[in-house]
């Protein structure tokens, strides 16, 4: 999240797309409810009504994976409404200060850039190259030499914009970022939003028009989206979509406003700031990859490209470029290399590039993800593996292909609170023991009530929580066992040698100090990072060093120590300090970076330095002595009319030109997004691009042209079959609910839970089940390409066919929850997990499982009952 | 002085027999009826003795009915049988029964009025007691059922107040209690209080 | 002072942990359930389910917008609780805050009070024979005794840990108050039919509804009313049978007093 939970409560209109929060983040609803208390409005897009449906001021029904169709119409609208209106009327709906001042919208982009949608590459920007058909992987990439600025280090502006004399769009450069956007969108008409998403076009408009005044300075809009917008092969499109809505409605820095990703577990925001996915180091450091023969490469090749821009004709004409700070000794480097000092200590020297060769490093193209990784087992080049309160069992893509998989493993380590399905996967149904060799240790792990450390959540907040409970029976905390396994690994790396045996040799290990158990606290305190010499806790990262005299194992946590190595994660305040109230809560616990509450804050005021919303105000700024009031400010530079020439810092400082990207180039399949269909599509024709889908294993163009399809063979059966509508009418999605929790074995082992969803259920609307002959209560089977599962039907108003493109979609919603194992298991023997159904293919750029939408059919099975 | 058989010794135990179970229906019915009592229902376990008394209610006179079918339905018959000297008795009987003189008072059969009201309030109440008993005994509470089962206790309570006064206490029934102890009671008695049944014992004691 | 819980159905998202603290709390067991065509589970309260969350699904038509709606049931907290009117032990009584607490110790299970509610809350699961079982139950707005949450100075567990405040507690004139507002909000802002349920039924319930919509189309008792036969039964038959009782009980004393005069003089003439 941009912002945090309790900051939901600030904003005039809140978007919920692509989540479902009401069910699956119950909480943040304290904080919506409180917010419409206030006046605010409501909007739920989904394909099917959910209890958060229920209570949005407005429902727009929407086919699954259609969000970029979705938001583009949405853009669409705004811009149309901006050059439809005249300069001083679209200066008070819109925050055109902020929209040119503070994002690229008037920035110039390289003349030889190529739209998505010229004839000559319908679907497709400039520069694309197919990958050979029939094979599985990427389907493409681009080249990306057109995507940049005209001028790459000191892009030139359109004055029309920035002065806001334009009143057609011939007025602007054919070039500026705001025109291209209208290039890029115009043809996502309502009438073409309704018939690709279904969603009537009356309520379309009715969805534009009220989350559009959120644009009017002073107004705040704030986007919930969760993996309904994540999981999809354009999923880190669909975000940048939401990206450009706000940027384009002032909304992004704002109290109330935001892009708020409700992770989907509590520390998901803390494990992936560790560096959970396989792209990264901690702190969003790149991963080191093979070539990286050095530190310094490895500094060149993160730093390619990223030179400081400077752009032109705009208030600002500074960029902070934060990671790139200070280009001599750049933020990059110290941060890296505290980190090595942090893990490989008094090993860590200026002579061995603080151990950088003690990383390990990834192979550049190969895929290390869920996907990949479960590609790599199937293949056999993967031999072990360890698998930590995660359940892919249930949890993974096409699901059965990956228990499958891990027969194929020497041996497996699952650490959990029960014996998950992926411990117990070689007694599934189906599963013939006698014939797996997979050696499977279950290692009993403590729940979050019976150790003590920190979380992250959504809102960045870093909360330490105490033990409650003694761990039951020879549970540990996860610490604990990782702390004897790499002291055990240690020693027998140590005693015994073995492939490249120094990155765990010349670890600094010690969690103990001198302690039986390992201690969280002497954790936090290495993330943190401390003096290595003095060993006293830094109090941020802007006293990293990259001479090794420092360490900290995340520099964006380096400041959650104070000076005399108090852990402000435990701090607990709970008197609101911010200005105006606005919930910042700013001494309750402790948000990266440097307890910046609202992040990109500078923002939320104008040149100035004074609030858009003089009611919710983050920041202020109160003159030259005392300086921004309010929250911590995003550098603590002066406002830009009130800095000397060649200091006006631009608000974005993470961002090397200064401003907020609607033109992003960083993403793989395009510096805009396309809506493409899903890889499961039930359309023939991308009623958008136009392109057909012909090809077996996905089109570009009719699909996401860099999308990862996955596929794996074992034993002579292929896997992740793909599913055509002929087979397959039905568009399936996968989802959870209230009352479970994930792969289910924290609440499927507990009664109180399975009382209230004792049984898998299938969802569908009443025109279907007529069709079918299917009634609420029955049991029916749902199927895909990859397999079929039980489950119980509802049949519920609550879904609706939709009109696509002339035809008549139907959806058929199942939760992934159930399994085989614990006290609730599923109706088939497969456990009637959602994922048996689901695709194993990935997004563009973070191969992130298509989950949430595929081709599925469904029949009646039996009478259901007690 | 002679007696005379007023009682079978049957008769006599299953009189008893039913007071005894009315008895224990009444103290743990009255549980239930008055809060102030409630903590003698023991939080439920009264209700083990009400339906063990009930069934005793219930079971004794269905036995003695198969086993006496004849005595049992001369009963039947006496206990609704009412003609002119019932309405006459009824008229003479307050003055009577406040000490009065006997004179007005109509010769009576094997049971007077007064008795046979009372057998008519036993049968009436006796069935709505069982059919609004057994209803809630067997499908549960139903509140037509418990308020029967409620006016039956008060009409019955209230009667049976009577029958207990008149029989214990009251001094022109000085032969009552005694009659229902050793089923006799003595010649001049049943002259008195019973006239025409008098007569019918003399006939048939000459007849035979 | 009169307390009340205040349900917003216009806030609660039907998570259900209303549900689950209400068993937690007062130590419930979970109910064997299976699922019957709806997120609704267990199907009816219990002795093991004190509160329970009905989802009743409306229009979803060309011409109604869809809408689900999520409605509390459980003890409404009369206060002309028709419970206690029948109660014959005290074991079901009015607090002095107006909840209708339950003392289970004087429970006898007979059922009356199942029998009489006009919202069918409390439950037993008795033999009928024996009565044997587990004893009438309802919420009894977290009061049980050795549960007791209000006395302590806690709110009750329902409203403690709905996430959206669409459960209140407090003083009912309070939340009365702010009930009325929000209705008449509500009413002037496209919802002709919200309606502050509790405010004047069965002589005004500790359980108030803050409704969007009219009671019927959130499953509630439109117009609920102590049932005729209760009152009947408590207010008319049972004095009436004290007054017979006494009347004739009065009469035979004197009776015996006049008649054993009368015949004593007559002998002595």
């Amino acid at each position: 999240m941009t912002n945090h939970w309790i900051d939901l409560r600030n904003s005039d209109r809140i978007m919920i797309i692509g989540s479902n929060a009401a069910e699956n983040h119950p909480i943040s609803f304290k904080w919506v409810t409180a917010a419409k208390e206030r006046g605010a409005k409501l909007i739920s897009v989904d394909p099917r009504f959910t209890r958060t449906s229920s209570k949005a001021d407005i429902y727009a029904p929407m086919r699954s994976g259609c969000d970029i169709t979705f938001i583009g119409g949405m853009i669409r609208y705004i811009l149309d409404d901006m050059q439809k209106s005249s300069p001083s009327e679209r200066a008070e709906k819109y925050n055109m200060t902020y929209v040119t001042q503070y994002t690229n919208a008037a920035l110039i982009i390289n003349n030889s850039f190529e739209g998505a949608l010229e004839s000559t590459h319908p679907g497709l920007f400039g520069g694309y190259t197919a990958s050979k058909n029939g094979t599985p992987g990427i389907l493409g990439s681009y080249n990306k030499s057109t995507w940049n600025y005209a001028d790459s280090t000191t892009p030139a502006s359109d004055p029309a914009l920035v002065n806001n004399t334009w009143t057609a769009w011939e007025d602007l450069d054919s070039k500026c970022v705001l025109r291209l956007l209208w290039e890029n969108y115009k043809d996502y008409t309502p009438e073409k939003v309704e018939e690709i998403t279904g969603c009537p076009k009356d309520k379309f408009l009715e969805v534009a028009q009220t989350y559009a005044e959120s644009g009017a300075p002073g107004k705040a809009g704030t986007i919930m989206y969760a993996m309904g917008t994540t999981q999809h092969t354009y999923g880190t499109q669909n975000i940048r979509g939401y990206a450009i809505l706000q940027l384009l409605l002032g909304n992004i820095g704002i109290a109330g406003g935001g892009i708020n990703a409700l992770r989907g577990t509590s520390n998901v925001q803390g494990s992936t700031d560790m560096c959970l996915l396989s792209h990264i180091l901690p702190g969003y450091l790149q991963v080191p990859i093979h070539t990286d023969q050095s530190l310094d490469d490895y500094i060149a090749r993160a730093k390619k490209g990223k030179d400081f821009i400077t752009p032109q004709g705009l208030a600002g004409d500074k960029s902070a470029s934060w990671w790139w700070y200070n280009d001599a000794d750049p933020n990059y480097k110290k941060y890296l290399v505290s980190m090595l000092k942090a893990w490989y200590g008094d090993n860590a020297t200026a002579a061995n590039d603080f151990g950088f060769n003690y990383l390990p490093k990834v192979t550049s193209g190969d895929d290390y993800t869920h996907i990949g990784t479960f590609e790599a087992v199937a293949a056999g080049i993967v031999k072990g593996m360890l698998v930590w309160g995660q359940n892919p069992a249930v949890g993974g893509p096409d699901s059965e292909g990956e228990r499958k998989a891990l027969e194929k493993l020497d041996w497996l380590v699952v650490s959990d609170l029960f014996e998950t399905e992926t411990a117990a996967f070689w007694k599934r149904g189906g599963a013939n023991p006698g014939s797996i060799n997979t050696e499977v240790f279950l290692l009993p792990a403590a729940c979050s009530y019976e150790k003590q450390g920190s979380i992250s959540n959504s809102g960045r907040w870093a909360q330490w929580r105490w033990k409650a409970l003694e761990p039951i029976g020879q549970a540990k905390p996860d610490l604990e066992i990782v702390d004897e396994l790499a002291l055990k690994l240690k020693e027998l790396y140590t005693s015994e040698g073995g492939e490249f045996p120094e990155a765990i040799t010349k670890l600094f290990w010690d969690f103990r100090e001198g302690a039986a158990e390992a201690d969280p606290n002497i954790a936090a305190k290495e993330f943190n990072g401390y003096d290595w010499t003095t060993k006293t806790a830094l109090t941020s990262f802007g006293n990293l060093k990259s001479d090794g005299s420092t360490c900290s194992g995340n520099w964006l946590y380096c400041g959650m120590f104070d000076a005399n190595g108090n852990n402000k994660a435990k701090q607990h305040d709970p008197v609101d300090k911010s200005l105006n109230q606005i919930g910042l809560y700013s001494g309750w616990t402790w948000c990266w970076p440097i307890n910046r509450r609202i992040i990109y804050n500078r923002a939320s005021v104008d040149l100035d330095g004074e609030p858009w919303d003089k009611d919710h105000p983050v920041i202020k700024w109160t003159g030259s002595i005392t300086k921004w009031a309010g929250d911590i400010a995003d550098g603590g530079w002066n406002p830009i009319n009130l800095s000397a020439e060649g200091a006006k810092y631009l608000p974005f400082i993470m961002h090397r030109e200064g401003v907020g990207r609607i033109w992003g180039d960083g993403r793989a399949e395009g510096p805009l997004p396309v809506a493409y269909e899903p890889w499961e599509s039930p359309l023939e024709t991308n009623l958008l691009t136009g392109v057909e889908d012909t090809e077996a294993n996905g089109t570009p163009g009719f699909n996401d042209p860099c999308c990862y399809i996955g596929k794996m063979e074992m034993d002579g059966q292929v896997w992740n079959e793909r599913g055509t509508p002929d087979n397959y009418p039905y568009v399936g999605m996968t989802y959870r609910l209230t009352e479970h929790w994930q792969a289910g074995q924290m609440t499927r082992n507990l009664p109180w839970l399975i009382e209230l969803q004792p049984q898998p259920i299938a969802e569908l609307d009443p025109v279907l089940a007529s069709q079918k002959g299917i009634e609420s209560g029955d049991i029916v089977e749902v199927s895909t390409a990859r397999g079929s599962i039980d489950a119980v039907a509802i049949v519920t108003k609550r879904f609706q066919p939709l009109t696509i493109g002339g035809k008549t979609v139907h959806h058929v919603g199942v939760p992934w929850h159930w399994g085989y194992t614990g006290q609730c298991t599923g109706i088939s023997p497969n456990g009637s997990s959602g994922n048996v159904l689901t695709p194993h293919v990935g997004d563009a750029n973070t191969t992130i499982p298509e989950y949430k939408t595929f081709l599925c059919n469904i029949k009646y099975v039996r009478k259901g009952g007690e | 002085m002679k007696d005379i058989e007023r009682f079978r010794k049957r008769a006599i135990f299953h009189h008893w027999w039913i007071v005894l179970c009315s008895f224990l229906l009444a103290v743990t019915g009255l549980f239930m009826f008055m809060e102030t009592l409630s903590p003698g229902a023991m939080g439920g376990y009264s209700r083990i003795i009400h339906r063990f008394a009930a069934l005793g209610f219930v079971a004794v006179p269905i036995i003695y009915f198969v086993l006496n079918p004849k005595t049992s339905l001369e009963w039947l018959k006496e206990a609704f049988t009412w003609n002119t000297d019932d309405i006459g008795w009824l008229q003479a009987a307050p003055e009577y029964y406040f000490g009065g003189p006997e004179e007005n008072m109509p010769p009576q059969g094997r049971s007077n009025t007064g008795q046979k009201l009372w057998m008519v309030v036993v049968i009436i109440t006796g069935v709505v007691f069982v059919i609004t008993g057994a209803v809630m005994m067997f499908s549960g509470v139903s509140g037509v059922a418990v308020i029967l089962h409620d006016i039956a206790f008060i009409a019955g309570g209230a009667m049976f107040l009577v029958h207990f006064f008149l029989a214990v206490f009251h001094p022109r029934m000085s032969e009552a209690m005694r009659s229902m102890i050793t089923g006799k009671a003595s010649e001049d008695y049943v002259k008195s209080h019973h006239g025409k049944w008098y007569e019918e014992v003399v006939a048939k004691g000459e007849q035979s | 002072m009169a307390k009340a819980i205040l349900y917003d159905a216009t806030k609660c998202t039907g998570c259900r942990g209303c549900q689950v603290a209400c068993k937690n709390w007062n130590g419930l067991e979970a109910v064997e359930t299976y699922n019957w065509g709806s997120y609704e589970n267990p199907k009816d309260l219990s002795t093991q389910t004190w509160l329970k969350m009905r989802f009743i699904e409306k229009g979803g038509t060309e011409t109604d917008n869809m809408r689900w709606l999520f409605a509390r049931q459980s003890c409404m907290h009369c206060t002309d609780a028709a419970c206690v009117k029948v109660c014959p032990t005290g074991a079901l009584h009015i607090r002095t805050d107006g909840f209708v607490a339950l003392d289970k110790d004087k429970c006898t299970n007979c059922g009356y009070c199942v029998e009489f509610c006009p919202f069918s809350i409390p439950r037993l699961d008795a033999s009928l024979i024996s009565g044997i079982g587990d004893k009438a139950t309802k919420c009894t707005a977290c009061t049980t005794a050795g549960l007791n949450r209000i006395d302590n100075g806690y709110q009750p567990a329902c409203v403690n840990t709905c996430p959206t405040g669409a459960l209140t507690f407090g003083d009912r004139e309070t939340l009365l108050s702010a009930a009325q507002d929000k209705v008449a909000a509500l009413k002037s802002n496209s919802h002709p039919n919200a309606y502050l349920y509790g405010e004047n039924e069965v002589g005004g319930t500790h359980v108030l509804y803050i409704l969007d919509d009219t009671p019927k189309a959130y499953g509630l008792i439109e117009d609920p009313k102590v049932p005729a036969a209760a009152t009947a039964w408590q207010d008319i038959i049972k004095p009436l049978g004290y007054g017979i009782v006494g009347v004739v009980g009065l009469g035979l004393i004197l009776n015996i007093m006049v008649a054993r005069a009368r015949i004593i003089s007559r002998e002595e003439k």
